[in-house]
């Protein structure tokens, strides 16, 4: 089992590019010719992408750049300047071949993203973006699974339909390692910040969040809101159990509960149409 | 809340959503969320570009929708492993709620 893991955390360690979804990619390009367009625009549309929005955060916080962290795209665009991030964003559409299976993960991520910006700012938490990218990004380590590793993601999704348990259970059995982990990796190897890198590995196990368990419990709420709600397709088809420690860290009641529920599906009906868009293109 | 088509829009559905010309938020906000319906507004808003528009509850079944009964048995399909836990048996009864409501709730047909 531990060369598995160790063989694992080495292909991780190496990737140096991760696939993008094309949709994006068009959209942002029509944008960047338009002289018009603003950096928030973009970034509306780099964040909706998770694994374009971890590209550019891992290039603005190369140490080749010398700066402070960068944790918003919006940032990192202005840092980065437009014409970099187009680049990249073209250079990423070679990855246009990010199969089907993989757009309900990215649903899922975008509704984690929307989930996660709304109770922030229900909160009046500070930071709603950074906390927002945070949940885009939080099952980055399965775009990683399966791309790298395919045939242990068809055996973990396999036993997660035979015995019918909870996808980081059966990752666990079959890979000795989960997504959060191998995200947590990654997250390391591209020198992201912590605020990122945090809620990224332990949003299945809050408790072991310790300087940005705020955000941590966000995430993780925002992820059992969306699986709740049935949108997407993370891989797992079970809601997961509220932890109490996020519930208490966020002072949760059943009032707040009702009410980002029902906000978190209104904005699902646009956010669905946007993705439909997306594929469509 | 649900999309709809203009087409498909009818006298007496209440708007969920601010309408703007052009069906874009850019555009001229031409009439406001709670509105009434009227077949002499659709009209206008046809005229005016807007191509789709939010309505209260569900009035539209859609090709391969869901039925309440079917969202309902999804829903605790889910909710199977957890629904013993205090909290996940309140987001369960939060969601059961919602689900009913905007299935059946006001301006629902």
């Amino acid at each position: 089992m531990e060369d598995k893991r160790g063989e694992l955390k080495k292909i991780i360690m190496d990737t140096k590019t991760l696939p993008t979804l094309p949709g994006v990619i068009n959209k942002l390009n029509a944008l960047s010719n338009n002289d018009k367009a603003s950096v928030q625009e973009m970034a509306k549309i780099v964040s909706s992408d998770q694994v374009l929005s971890a590209r550019i955060l891992r290039l603005a916080n190369s140490p080749s750049y010398g700066f402070y962290r960068v944790s918003t795209i919006s940032n990192a665009m202005i840092l980065l300047g437009v014409n970099v991030v187009k680049s990249l964003a073209l250079s990423s559409s070679i990855f246009a071949i990010m199969e089907k299976n993989s757009v309900g993960l990215w649903e899922h991520s975008l509704g984690v993203g929307v989930a996660a910006n709304l109770l922030a700012r229900k909160l009046e938490l500070p930071e709603c973006e950074e906390i927002a990218t945070a949940a885009l990004l939080h099952d980055i380590g399965k775009v990683l699974v399966s791309l790298k590793c395919s045939e242990a993601e068809q055996e973990v999704l396999k036993l997660v339909r035979d015995r019918q348990i909870y996808m980081i259970e059966a990752e666990r059995d079959i890979i000795d390692t989960d997504h959060a982990e191998i995200g947590g990796w990654l997250s390391k190897s591209w020198f992201l910040p912590e605020k990122l890198s945090e809620p990224i590995s332990f949003h299945h196990d809050v408790i072991k969040s310790d300087n940005h368990r705020i955000k941590t419990s966000v995430v993780h709420i925002a992820d059992v809101l969306i699986k709740a709600s049935g949108f997407g397709n993370s891989g797992d088809s079970f809601v997961p159990v509220i932890q109490k420690v996020a519930w208490d860290t966020l002072k949760l009641n059943e009032q707040i509960l009702a009410e980002l529920v029902a906000e978190i599906e209104d904005k699902l009906v646009e956010v669905k149409n946007f993705s439909l868009e997306m594929m469509g293109e | 809340m649900q999309q709809i088509p203009i087409m498909l829009a009818k006298a007496g559905m209440v708007l969920a959503k601010d309408v703007f010309r052009g069906g874009v938020p850019a555009g001229m906000p031409i009439c406001g969320k709670d509105t009434v319906l009227t077949d002499a507004l659709i009209t206008r808003l046809d005229q005016m570009d807007v191509q789709t528009v939010y309505v209260d509850g569900h009035p539209v079944w859609e090709e391969g929708g869901q039925s309440i009964e079917e969202m309902l048995q999804a829903l605790d399909k889910r909710f199977e492993k957890c629904r013993e836990e205090p909290l996940n048996s309140m987001l369960y009864d939060i969601y059961k709620a919602h689900l009913t409501k905007s299935m059946g709730g006001e301006g629902g047909r």
